[in-house]
Parts: structure tokens; C-alpha cells; sequence
């Protein structure tokens, strides 16, 4: 019955960064206020999938970014397997800065989180323009890496509050 | 003290390796997707409408209430500015009437000649009124996902999606009650067309930017700043004659355009059924 009510408790700490990230997605997709919002879309993915690895890795991993990308894909219409790819690689990039770095500190986290982006982004439109052998241009991408740095914060405050809310750790150690 | 217990706990190597393997096994996977997408087999297109059928009511749940306020704000807008609307009308009305004999006329001397000539009529098309609820994309693909309700089964992967002014784009997949458009806008729309003024053939594309290239134009087409370009029907796969961009800039290297919608203002859109493609066995006779 333990055993149970652990794999339960350990598979609902692993949604709820999932739901969180989806959720906002999802809200996001809704209002169409301008031109520059179809490039807000990604942000809640960049932001979820950073603050998540590395303020909480117990619950996020790399399938969890696996399945985002299949969504991000879909939902963006984007080749099935570029956003899949686009998130492994900043999953990795974002556990490797994290691994090295003080990420507890706000203005550090958020520096290494631009840096993990541009990285991601380039590397996103290089493999773009290779699976539709032409260059694509680069001022969305530009466009689209600043609002994603800028609105960071924006989004973390929305995961620190459900990290809080649902999964903190002291609260959920004590259930157990 | 409890948090740093469980945070700096150390982890088993054996899990460790397994745990980079587990990544090298999703990038793989992730790598094998993208091969299996660009060579364009029905797996993929299977997976995508599964995932579509779960996310699009998703979305139509979560934008409800956003549907409601926009509405309620419209409303309050057109109350403020019922009596400018209202002389605006009337002025056009007015022009409308005057256009509206002359309309009847023309059709009947259209329909006289269309006789004498035996011209055959294209088939009649069925349009059917869908309603935006999403619109999705990044810096590399623009999309819309409409709700098309108890009229799904008649839609089709293909059919145009038009507004008030002309072609917004393309069905891409239909699942469930939802469908997604892939936008004149995205990377991979090909859209060909012809210039309603001298009839020059081009194919348009996307970019993922708000401006459309024309490519495979005639080394001497005659083509001007502020021409309309309409689909030419030509391939079957869409309507003759529907507005789809007004030409921006003619280059010697290239011809720009830009689209006669807003993505950030569709609501309503309309879905062209038109079938004209023969069967595969007709098809291949024709040949």
C-alpha cells in the first residue's frame, strides 16, 4: 500500500511541472492581441523547462521535455522532432550550467538562462533551415530570443508560486 | 534542513549512466522523428492527429472565457460608435445600389456569352463557417486551430480557409471536432498564383515573417507595386480567383508580397470544400 502511495505521490511531483508548463501554453494561445505574440508562444517552454531543472530535477527530467516537444510541435505546426530535439538540448545545457553554477541566486540563474537560450535558439534555427535546406530569417528568431529572455521572471514568479502551492519539498516529505 | 537532505542526496552511478543513456535514447528517437517527417510517411500524421484530438479542446476549454470578454468589449465598442458606423453605412449603401444594377446586368450578358462560347462552369463550391480558437506558431511556423464543430467530417486535409478579404491558408489536419490551418505565412505554405492584371504566374511562399516571396515567375512577367494576387486553380487543389496577397516590392532577385490578412484579428474564417481532383484511376488514364 506504501509502495503504491509512493509511485502515485512520486508520478503526481513529476506532472505537476508538466501541467504547469502546458497550462500556460495553452492560456497563451488564446488571445491574439498582436504580431510579436506568436513569438511570446515558446517562452513558457524555455522558462518551465530551465526553472524546473534547475530549481527542482527531482521532478523534471528528460522525458518530461521529450513530451513538451511533441506538444510544442504539434501544437505549433512545426516538423514533428524539432522542438524535441530544440528542448533535449537546452534540458542539457540548462543541467550542465546548473551543475556548475550558483543558480540560486536570481540575476545568476537568469543570465545562464539567456545564455542556455541564445545557444538553444541558434542551434533551433540551424537545424530548421537544414530540414528546409534554406536559410530562415533571423529577425523573428532575434525577436523571439529577447522577448523569451525578457519575460523570464514574468513566468518563474508563475512556477515558484505552484512550486510552493503544490510540490514544495518540506510539504511533501512530511506527507509521505 | 529536510530540502537539502533530498537536493544533495548523491546518486547512484549505475542510474547516472543509465539516466545519460535514456537522453542519448530520446535524442535518437527525437532525430529518427524528424527523418520520418521529411520523408513523409503516415505514421507521423497518425501521431500528430492523436495529439491534436487531445490539445485542440483543451484549448477551446481555456478560451471561453477569453471568447466572452473579447465579446463583451466588441460590444461595448460598437455601442460607442454606433452613430459613425451607422452614417458610414448609409454612404455605402448607397454606392451599393448604384453598383447593384450594374452587377445584374454584366451577369446576364456573362451568363449570353458563357453560351455562345459552351464554356464549362467550375464546380460549385460548399463553404462551411468555422471559428478561430487558437493562434499557434513561433519564430518558425505560423498556424491557426478552428473549431469546425458537427461539420468536421466534410473537411478535408487541403481545402482553402478564406476571411472578408481572401486566402489566409491552407487545412493541414483535421481531428476530432478541430482542424488546424497552416497560415500563407508559415515556411511551408506553397500557394500558386497568378496576378489578376496580367495574368502572370508565380508560386508564393512563406517565410514565417508577415512578407511572402513570388518564386517561378516568367523572366518578363509584368509585374508592378500594389498588384493583386490571386490563386490561379492551377494543380486543383484550390479555387481560381481568391484574393491572397498584394505585391510589395519587385526586386531583380526577388518579388515580396504581402498577405491581405492580420493573424492577430481572424475570428470567423470560412473552409472551401473543393474537390476537382480526378480519382487515382482517372488519374492515370489522363496520362
Amino acid at each position: 500500500m506504501s509502495a503504491a502511495k509512493n509511485f502515485f505521490a512520486g508520478l503526481g511531483i513529476l506532472l505537476v511541472p508538466f501541467i504547469s508548463i502546458m497550462a500556460l501554453v495553452l492560456l497563451l494561445c488564446i488571445p491574439r492581441f498582436s504580431e510579436f505574440w506568436n513569438l511570446l508562444r515558446i517562452a513558457p517552454f524555455y522558462a518551465g523547462i530551465y526553472f524546473w531543472q534547475s530549481q527542482r530535477p527531482d521532478a523534471f527530467n528528460s522525458i518530461t521535455a521529450f513530451l513538451l516537444g511533441i506538444f510544442a510541435d504539434i501544437l505549433g505546426a512545426a516538423p514533428l522532432g524539432v522542438n524535441i530535439i530544440t528542448f533535449l538540448v537546452f534540458y542539457a545545457i540548462s543541467q550542465h550550467l546548473s551543475s556548475y553554477f550558483n543558480i540560486k541566486k536570481f540575476a545568476y540563474s537568469w543570465l545562464l538562462f539567456i545564455f542556455a537560450t541564445l545557444a538553444t535558439e541558434l542551434f533551433k534555427g540551424l537545424l530548421v533551415s537544414i530540414f528546409y535546406r534554406t536559410l530562415i530569417p533571423f529577425k523573428p528568431l532575434i525577436f523571439e530570443f529577447l522577448l523569451i529572455s525578457a519575460l523570464y521572471p514574468l513566468f518563474t514568479r508563475f512556477y515558484i508560486w505552484v512550486e510552493r502551492r503544490f510540490i514544495h519539498l518540506e510539504e511533501r516529505y512530511e506527507k509521505i | 534542513m529536510k530540502r537539502q537532505k533530498v537536493l544533495f542526496l548523491k546518486e547512484n552511478y549505475v542510474l547516472r549512466v543509465l539516466k545519460s543513456f535514456m537522453v542519448a535514447g530520446l535524442f535518437a528517437i527525437a532525430l529518427l522523428l524528424i527523418l520520418v517527417h521529411k520523408i513523409d510517411l503516415g505514421i507521423v500524421s497518425g501521431v500528430s492527429n492523436g495529439i491534436f484530438y487531445i490539445t485542440a479542446p483543451l484549448i477551446r476549454l481555456v478560451s471561453l472565457p477569453a471568447d466572452a470578454l473579447s465579446y463583451g468589449y466588441k460590444k461595448t465598442a460598437a455601442i460607442a460608435n454606433v452613430y459613425r458606423e451607422n452614417e458610414r453605412l448609409r454612404q455605402e449603401n448607397e454606392e451599393l445600389f448604384l453598383l447593384k444594377d450594374k452587377m445584374k446586368a454584366l451577369k446576364a450578358e456573362n451568363k449570353i456569352l458563357k453560351k455562345l462560347l459552351h464554356h464549362i462552369d467550375l464546380p460549385q463550391t460548399q463553404s462551411y463557417t468555422a471559428r478561430v480558437i487558437a493562434e499557434n506558431g513561433d519564430a518558425f511556423a505560423n498556424s491557426l486551430i478552428i473549431y469546425l464543430g458537427k461539420e468536421a467530417p466534410n473537411i478535408k486535409r487541403g481545402y482553402a480557409v478564406v476571411n472578408n478579404r481572401g486566402l489566409i491558408g491552407r487545412i493541414d489536419i483535421v481531428s476530432g471536432n478541430y482542424a488546424r490551418v497552416t497560415l500563407l505565412t508559415d515556411i511551408n505554405s506553397k500557394i500558386p498564383v497568378v496576378s489578376q492584371k496580367s495574368r502572370d504566374r508565380g508560386i508564393l511562399t512563406g517565410n514565417n515573417t508577415n512578407e511572402l516571396s513570388l518564386i517561378f515567375t516568367p523572366l518578363l512577367a509584368e509585374l508592378h507595386k500594389g498588384d493583386l494576387l490571386v490563386t490561379s486553380g492551377v494543380g486543383g487543389g484550390l479555387p481560381p480567383d481568391i484574393p491572397v496577397a498584394r505585391i510589395k516590392r519587385v526586386g531583380v532577385e526577388n518579388i515580396t508580397a504581402v498577405p491581405l490578412f492580420s493573424a492577430s484579428s481572424l475570428e470567423i474564417v470560412k473552409v472551401i470544400a473543393y474537390d476537382i481532383m480526378p480519382a487515382a484511376a482517372t488519374a492515370e488514364e489522363l496520362q
